[in-house]
């Protein structure tokens, strides 16, 4: 067995980017996301995305929800965060439910959450690849929904975002409605 | 050597290579219990109880701690990327970590410069940044479930959830017309799983499988079956088997597990997991023609 140390040599090829009304806000944001150990680096957007100021911040977009977080608790204004790749679709938004008699799964996305209809415990969590989905497994499973922590809370990659929209409709499905 | 690569949500494991034990429920790697749950957990476990069964070098594991801010998957990329051509694993499973196109880039390069390539299996966000990358053709397998396979599908999307719309169909009978895109675009590897009520093993292109028996669809709630695949397949192919032969007997293993577990919704992967011995003894012979007794010995 070894205990392994490296330094991070990798170079920044990211796929998202933080839009700003000026360029002073764009070298601010980028500060700020450095400082918190983001890979990020500061470029013009294409004309295409251009909706602020000529500098952009490029970012890693699986990335996105909790680049959106830290901006907001800086309180560091932007103007949105987009695919990079112009032909993208935009954030699905598509929610299915299927139900298992005693048990219902709500899929938002490539994420899943299924709880207990009686009591409201989430009893799995499952789909996603990113590495925050086993920690929020850990954090949502056998907690009540409306007691469970929020992914957007403790998730910082698109499939946090995902699971989120799963809660919510849970959420809105266990009191009585649903918001598909 | 089989080596599985990824993280577990463990905020402060460093970075780990070592063999790979169980004891309980629970693995053990670099003296430190990780437990059999979705993700790189149950991958691990999956592939642990393959191999203990047939008797061959328990999994090489390269693990670190990250609860997705990026910081450990990283280090274990750059360490796959330094260090690969020594390693020289047979198998290269990849899986759980925050996906880095350029990163995924530079282990593609570091890996054609081994003396043997390994077969290469990538599941979850290795997947994705793979596909992403544009790398996809470099990869033996790919295991996406339905969602996924929608992905690999869309030449534009950079991860799951930004599909475009058209294509994400939770309906796993479009897998096969899927696939077909996702060839054409390039974003698929040599065999794909598609996992689903329905598991298509496809080859190019072409469906050359597909499994409906048994049907278990409660399997689909619980947190790391689709993980257990990726476990069962990697291990199979490091046990010399056909790449769609090891596809095909995993997909059987982890639904004859399902039912053998009499799973619910509310079942967790370690019971499915803890079920794979009694299916191997009662079918991998009938499936594979490679019958032995648990250890490896010879059933003659």
């Amino acid at each position: 067995m070894a205990i392994l140390r490296r330094n991070q040599k990798a170079k920044f090829e990211g796929g998202g980017l933080v839009l700003f009304q000026e360029v002073s806000q764009a070298i601010a944001g980028e500060k700020i996301l450095k400082a918190a150990g983001y890979l990020v680096r500061l470029v013009a957007p294409p004309p295409e995305l251009r909706k602020g100021c000529d500098l952009a911040v490029e970012i890693n977009l699986i990335e996105q929800p909790g680049i959106e977080r830290l901006l907001k608790e800086k309180d560091m204004a932007y103007v949105s965060i987009e695919p990079i790749r112009v032909k993208t679709a935009p954030l699905l938004e598509v929610v299915k439910v299927t139900d298992f008699g005693r048990w219902v799964m709500v899929k938002a996305g490539n994420m899943k959450i299924t709880y207990e209809k009686d009591s409201g415990v989430i009893v799995n969590v499952s789909g996603g690849g990113c590495p925050d989905i086993p920690y929020l497994h850990a954090e949502l499973v056998d907690k009540r929904l409306d007691q469970a922590p929020r992914p957007k809370d403790l998730g910082f990659t698109l499939c946090a975002l995902n699971l989120e929209r799963a809660l919510d409709e849970c959420l809105a499905l266990h009191s009585g409605g649903s918001k598909t | 050597m089989m080596l599985i690569a990824g993280t577990v949500p463990i905020k402060d494991m460093p970075l780990t290579l070592d063999k790979v034990t169980s004891e309980g429920d629970y693995l053990v790697v670099g003296g430190r219990k990780i437990p059999c749950t979705q993700g790189t957990g149950a991958m691990v476990s999956a592939a642990l109880a393959t191999t203990s069964y047939l008797g061959l070098e328990a999994p090489q594991v390269l693990l670190v701690g990250d609860i997705g801010k990026g910081d450990g998957s990283r280090k274990l990329y750059q360490y796959l990327i330094d260090q690969v051509k020594e390693l020289s694993p047979a198998v290269l499973a990849l899986h759980y970590w925050l996906p880095d196109m350029a990163q995924t880039r530079q282990l593609c390069a570091a890996v054609e410069t081994c003396a043997r390539r390994p077969i290469m299996v990538a599941d979850a966000a290795s997947m994705y940044s793979a596909k992403a990358a544009g790398l996809a053709e470099k990869f033996d397998i790919f295991t996406p479930d339905a969602t996924e396979i929608a992905f690999l599908a869309d030449p534009e999307a950079t991860h799951p959830a930004y599909i475009n719309r058209h294509l994400f169909e939770t309906d796993i009978s479009r897998a096969p017309e899927l696939a077909k895109a996702a060839y054409s675009n390039h974003g698929a590897a040599r065999l794909l799983l598609v996992k689903g009520a329905v598991d298509y093993i496809i080859k190019e292109g072409e469906v050359l499988a597909t499994i409906t028996e048994p049907d278990v669809p409660a399997l689909e709630p619980i947190g790391g079956t689709g993980d257990t695949i990726t476990g069962l397949v990697s291990a199979f192919a490091f046990a010399g088997l056909e790449l769609h032969e090891a596809a095909i007997i995993a997909a059987r293993t982890n639904r004859m597990a399902g039912k053998y577990a009499r799973v619910t919704p509310a079942s967790k992967v370690r019971e499915v997991v803890a079920q794979f011995p009694a299916v191997f003894k009662d079918y991998l012979c009938q499936w594979s023609n490679v019958c032995c007794t648990e250890g490896g010995k010879s059933d003659d």
